[in-house]
């Protein structure tokens, strides 16, 4: 295949050009391809998380993968909620009841803003519920158009309002449950952003943490990862940002930031630092500091230990020798 | 499971926000699958694989950062430390001298690294093995430089 490249090619010095011009043109092709992947990769980034423009194309949102895989997951159960929502609507227009709504943040608590939600949420128990649906629908559209399996979800909703008299017990458990759960509670921002940013533009109240908060735990999913509103992912992904940038002393293992217990946590002479959930993985695991690869010692207590006699427990030779033995160690 | 998620958005954020700190090095993360990355890495110059660019897979265990990645070469070459046919690695990194504190970035490098300086010591190909122990560095070269041309280079169309 290649081999007439070797035969063509004449002396050496023109071969030498012919072969580096050839290769600019590799690099050139490969690299093409590669942007082009990138590039349509950050499109579809984008596109999960529009505004702060300049900021995606440097650097993404952090779960980028993440939307997309929950992406259709989250979508199915928002109609899921919203149809059962007009179901349940169809119901209530009879009695005309607002003080029945559903709206469990209205009595979690007693903020302003969910007065607003509550506003928004009786009056749409009392509006027509058909009406209502297609608000929802323009909504939907305003917050997706660049989703092109927005009609499949249609027909997804279509069905799903036809039939699907258990759903009513779906809306009113997950509000609920989301809300004694803060890790999940996107969810229910999501089902209650969409009734209440009808009336006013304003987020949802029952969020535990505001992303920008500094008791913020770490672990908490960053919600600009959730499928959201544009707004919302905008704000988020400033704050995010925000927040990595101003505590530049992250765990070089998990590259989390490190709370003050983790900074001054010294497990090992050597000054490797990190945080204690991997310092714990690692103990559990082979227990050797990962900036000396020596073991870890009683280190619970967070004092420096004396590693002396298994600084390097293999001589120089004794470790050459271990490469030799990778053909059938873990492959 | 979930902190190797993690860590390897971090790695890809600081990829793409330092892509033209290296350029030999290029990382793409696979685009459904995160646990699946290619590299590109440019042959290291003054060695046979100058001009080359070679391609790598890593497959990451869901344990990372504990366990290493898994790296192979995909693109044929001609190295001591190498499997001629299945572009394994026999890297002291990539086996027990792995720490978490690694990234992919610097396996790569770890990688160029390898290619400027064979281990002939501890061969996956022993013909090229045996050819540098044998202190034929210049037969080594050529047939290295033969197959960088052959597979790390384009076609002549």
């Amino acid at each position: 295949m290649g081999y007439d490249a070797m035969a063509s090619a004449p002396a050496s010095i023109p071969r030498d050009l012919a072969k580096k011009k050839r290769v600019n043109r590799t690099a050139k092709l490969k690299q093409c391809k590669l942007d082009a992947r990138r590039e349509q990769w950050l499109s579809q980034v984008n596109k999960d998380s529009k505004g702060s423009g300049s900021l995606t194309t440097t650097s993404p949102p952090p779960n980028p993968l993440l939307p997309q895989v929950k992406k259709t997951k989250l979508k199915k159960r928002e109609e899921r909620d919203r149809s059962s929502e007009s179901v349940f609507l169809h119901e209530m227009s009879d009695s005309d009841t607002p003080s029945q709504c559903p709206s469990p943040h209205t009595s979690s608590n007693g903020r302003p803003i969910s007065s607003s939600s509550s506003i928004g949420c009786s009056s749409r128990s009392i509006s027509d519920p058909d009406e209502e649906e297609t608000n929802h629908r323009e909504e939907e559209e305003e917050e997706e158009e660049e989703e092109n399996d927005v009609l499949d979800d249609w027909e997804a909703v279509a069905d799903a309002l036809t039939s699907s008299p258990n759903d009513q017990d779906i809306k009113f458990s997950s509000p609920i449950k989301t809300l004694t759960e803060p890790p999940v509670c996107h969810v229910t921002e999501q089902v209650d952003s969409v009734g209440s940013n009808m009336t006013q533009p304003v987020r949802a109240a029952p969020r535990a943490w505001r992303p920008d908060d500094a008791f913020r735990p770490q672990s908490l999913p960053s919600i600009s990862k959730q499928l959201s509103f544009p707004s919302m992912n905008c704000h988020y992904g400033v704050g995010d940002q925000k927040g990595i940038l101003s505590l530049p002393s992250s765990c070089p293992i998990c590259y989390e930031d490190l709370d003050p217990t983790d900074s001054s946590f010294l497990p090992c002479l050597c000054g490797f630092r990190l945080c204690l959930f991997c310092h714990k993985r690692i103990l559990e695991a082979d227990a050797r500091c990962p900036g000396c690869r020596k073991k870890y010692e009683n280190v619970p207590g967070g004092t420096p230990v004396e590693a002396n006699e298994s600084v390097n427990p293999l001589p120089i030779w004794a470790a050459r020798l271990s490469r030799s033995c990778s053909v059938n160690s873990r492959y | 499971m979930q902190a190797s998620r993690a860590r390897l958005f971090k790695e890809y954020k600081e990829v793409q926000r330092e892509k033209s700190a290296d350029p030999d090095i290029q990382l793409v993360c696979d685009d459904s699958n995160i646990f699946k990355w290619t590299a590109l890495i440019k042959g290291p110059s003054e060695t046979p694989y100058e001009g080359g660019v070679f391609q790598l897979a890593f497959a990451i265990p869901e344990q990372y950062p504990l366990l290493p990645p898994q790296v192979r070469f995909l693109t044929k070459i001609f190295h001591p430390n190498v499997h001629f046919k299945t572009g394994e690695i026999c890297l002291d990194i990539l086996k027990n001298a792995w720490s978490p504190a690694w990234t992919l970035q610097s396996v790569c490098r770890a990688i160029i690294a390898l290619m400027a300086h064979p281990e002939p010591d501890s061969p996956l190909n022993c013909d090229s093995g045996n050819l540098l122990r044998s202190g034929d560095v210049r037969g080594f070269q050529s047939m290295a430089r033969m197959y960088t041309r052959l597979a790390a280079m384009p076609k002549k169309t």
